[in-house]
């Protein structure tokens, strides 16, 4: 297993460089000066001059990609040319932010979505499975920014129990995560139904009914496990998604994470957090894919990595 | 099953109750985006201009009602040939990390603002200054390479403010985030994307702040923003959205203040183009647009329709007239020009940067078809856009393009001569419709340099009449701030430069 978390680790070095590449030149690409944008409508030609030698924007493309990498392997991502902060200590104030909303997200995803599922699939066909799949399609379908705005006006401004917006406490993480892990749930729900129908279906779930198996060891013991993998990769790929950032969910909630900040930082052109933003998400991105490959090996033997 | 709930409902409900509790004596404004800088000298929008006004002072000070008052300066004299300022420095004033304020450190923030390596986007502001020499213990000499007028009003400039200037060598890059100054307030913490606390400086030289502390909170979206406000969790909350408007202003609880601004929102019109240069044409576009219709239902109210291109509260200002709403006289006017047909053009607009910009330009679209123009809508990322108008007179493929102009400097030299001199034109200035009339530059250049405030308010009403008559921008209207703040807060200042200032306030 390390040996195979070692080489899964060497080929995502590739695709890391290639990230590298494509992000150093699309921002360059995309039209817009990040100079003109620092100097602003106001000012004149000298001063936009003066501002793209201070940050070296007059450099070849292949002098500035040389600077980056070199920054990258030394762990050093330059700094932000609109607040001349490094990005390494903006990500490090953001990714947390990010991580914490995300985690809370996707476990509210997978404790609700998992649980309509298993409800739907005992039910199947009822009024209570079109009930559940209804909310399911409702949550999936809901424009989040509606939904957040809806919360905001019932909980916060009507009910005062949860905070508009902000972070620090509990308090301010329950609407954000909701909000957030809403589309998840309605995934993870239909797929943890359409998973747990066939494996129902099957003759060991036959045979364990046959040994008299209370119904709630079939389903947990027997059924709900082998299920699990097809959501387990859903689950692993949305979190990866909440990862790279949640602009809407972050701006409505005024939550400080990754999302608004690389949307900020294209907006200004900020090349340097751009790029550094990209980095971190591109490898949150193969970690969670990795970690979800292990974890198929414990939720199912069968899985060896070798 | 509900029990637990609900319980876990009401703790967390005090905890955030106990949270707002302790910050009683702390008023909270939330703003729409997060400061930039913390550094005044590279200081170029507005929240962050909001911050450093709290925490840095400048040498003279505009109120809101545009007159020039000393501040860290406490006289001043200009020699005879207008060549040097004699500043007096306050005594008594002492900066948050103990250092006392000496002529010296006014010089060595001047250096700092002025030393060309540094590329501040405000330097210009200074450009007439020569040379800073201390000249007693509490005096220093500005020295100018010409007699420049509006240098008192350019020294009220928030990015002109004093810093320390062993602070900023000790922090570098990092002085941005580490503010040191003599403000009546001093820096706490900031969570980058969410909130900058400040606390009273008890050291302060002046009256001090009736409140313990300001928290900015950064609230991008308009409805959260709005909610703070109404729930009591921001006592202050910027930028109010015009359909909000009545809403909140009828909350128990809530007033929106509206107070005019020193920005100006215009299309300059770019006479490098055909038909664009015949001034029937530049005419007729301007009497083809209902201003009123535009302030009322487009932007709800939130703006006064112009009367010269520069807005009220700013040392110049005359109205100088007004294009009725004509479309007769329009199509007249474009007939004569021989443009019997109308004709064909574009309105570029960026998207989100001024309050209801496309709106605006989507309603002027339909009010220019009544006179036959057919204007197609060019929509464009800030970024992107600023890259267009940017372009010189002769590349330029902007013929109508909306911009905004905030005359920060409340001096009507900012407001005009980087706008319509000649010398100013791309890629010089902002002269971005390559506007040219000789007797405007002759006024504006004499204003610059003379030191009398009746005559130069006389050379400005003439060169504005010009500008006007050559319909040398399709002109619109000013914006105003729309600031909600709730009722508990008292002697709050709405500034005309766009900052809220909590330098008077209390709380109830």
């Amino acid at each position: 297993m390390f040996q195979y978390t070692l080489r899964r680790l060497l080929v995502a070095l590739p695709s890391l460089l290639g990230v590298l590449i494509i992000v150093f030149l699309m921002v360059r690409l995309a039209p817009g000066d990040p100079a003109l944008l620092l100097a602003g409508e106001f000012a004149d030609a000298a001063t936009v001059e003066r501002i793209r030698e201070r940050f070296g924007l007059d450099d070849s493309y292949l002098v500035q990609f040389q600077r980056f990498i070199t920054g990258v392997v030394q762990g050093d991502l330059g700094r932000s040319t609109r607040t001349s902060r490094l990005v390494t200590e903006d990500l490090a104030d953001y990714f947390p932010n990010t991580v914490e909303l995300a985690a809370a997200s996707i476990v509210f995803a997978l404790l609700v979505g998992v649980g309509l599922g298993i409800v739907s699939a005992l039910r199947s066909n009822t009024w209570v499975d079109a009930l559940a799949m209804v909310l399911a399609l409702v949550g999936v379908s809901m424009p989040t920014f509606w939904f957040a705005l809806l919360a905001i006006r019932f909980f916060s401004v009507e009910q005062g129990w949860f905070p508009v917006a902000g972070h620090g406490t509990l308090a301010h993480l329950v609407l954000p995560a909701v909000t957030l892990g809403l589309s998840s749930t309605g995934i993870i729900a239909r797929m943890t139904r359409s998973a747990l129908l066939e494996v129902l279906g099957q003759d060991y779930v036959r045979t364990a009914r046959a040994k008299g198996g209370t119904p709630g060891s079939i389903v947990f013991k027997h059924a709900l496990r082998n299920a699990l993998v097809p959501v387990l990769t859903v689950g692993g790929l949305e979190f990866g998604s909440l990862l790279a950032g949640a602009v809407i969910t972050e701006t409505v909630f005024n939550w400080p994470g990754v999302g608004r900040m690389l949307v900020n930082s294209i907006l200004a052109r900020d090349y340097p957090v751009v790029q550094g933003a990209v980095l971190l998400i591109a490898v949150s991105f193969i970690v969670v894919n990795l970690l979800v490959d292990l974890v198929y090996g414990l939720i199912d033997p069968r899985i060896r990595y070798d | 099953m509900l029990k637990p709930i609900r319980r876990l409902v009401a703790a967390l409900s005090l905890a955030a109750l106990l949270g707002s509790l302790a910050f009683a004596q702390v008023l909270v404004v939330a703003q729409g985006t997060d400061a930039v800088t913390l550094d005044p000298h590279d200081t170029t929008d507005s929240p962050s201009a909001t911050v450093t006004s709290h925490l840095y002072e400048t040498l003279f000070e505009l109120t809101p009602e545009g007159a020039i008052e000393p501040r860290l300066a406490t006289d001043y004299a200009f020699s005879e040939d207008g060549l040097t300022l004699t500043l007096t420095i306050r005594d008594g004033v002492t900066f948050h990390d103990g250092t006392p304020l000496t002529a010296e450190i006014v010089k060595g923030s001047l250096d700092r603002f002025l030393d060309p390596e540094n590329a501040w986007t405000f330097r210009f502001l200074l450009d007439a200054v020569e040379e800073v020499a201390v000249t007693g213990d509490m005096q220093v000499e500005l020295r100018l390479a010409n007699a420049f007028a509006p240098l008192l009003a350019h020294l009220t400039h928030s990015s002109t403010a004093i810093v320390l200037p062993a602070a900023a060598e000790r922090y570098g890059e990092e002085f941005a985030a580490n503010p040191v100054g003599t403000g009546p307030f001093k820096f706490v913490a900031w969570q980058r994307n969410d909130a900058i606390e400040l606390e009273r400086f008890d050291g302060y030289w002046g009256e001090k702040p009736g409140v313990e502390g300001v928290r900015f909170l950064t609230v991008p979206e308009n409805a959260t923003r709005m909610a703070m406000v109404e729930s009591g969790q921001a006592h202050v909350a910027v930028r109010v959205p015009p359909q909000d408007i009545t809403r909140i202003d009828a909350l128990p609880d809530v007033t929106v203040h509206n107070v005019s601004s020193v920005r100006t929102i215009f299309m300059f019109m770019n006479f490098a183009l055909e038909p664009i240069d015949d001034v029937r044409v530049r005419k007729a576009i301007n009497h083809a647009i209902d201003r009123e219709a535009l302030a009322e239902f487009v932007l709800g109210g939130a703006v006064r329709v112009s009367d010269a291109p520069i807005a009220p509260g700013i040392f110049g200002y005359t109205p100088v007239g007004t294009y009725e709403y004509d479309p007769e006289l329009a199509r007249q006017l474009l007939a004569e020009a021989g443009y019997e047909g109308g004709f064909a053009t574009t309105l570029y607009t960026p998207s989100g940067r001024y309050l209801q910009d496309i709106q605006t330009v989507e309603a002027m679209q339909e009010m220019l078809a009544q006179v036959g123009i057919t204007a197609t809508i060019e929509t464009l990322e800030w970024s992107a856009y600023l890259e267009q108008v940017n372009a010189v007179p002769g590349e330029s493929v902007v013929p109508v393009g909306l911009l905004g102009w905030g005359t920060v400097t409340g001096d009507a030299d900012y407001g005009l001569y980087p706008l319509f001199h000649t010398d100013q034109q791309r890629p010089v200035g902002s002269n971005r419709g390559a506007y040219s009339n000789e007797r405007v530059d002759e006024l504006l250049d004499a204003a610059r340099t003379n030191t009398d405030p009746e005559e130069r308010l006389a050379m400005y009403e003439e060169a504005m009449r010009l500008i006007w008559d050559d319909a040398a921008w399709l002109f619109l209207h000013s914006e105003t701030q729309l600031v909600a703040v709730r009722d508990d807060v008292q002697g709050l200042v709405i500034h005309p430069t766009e900052r809220v200032l909590a330098h008077t306030a209390s709380l109830q």
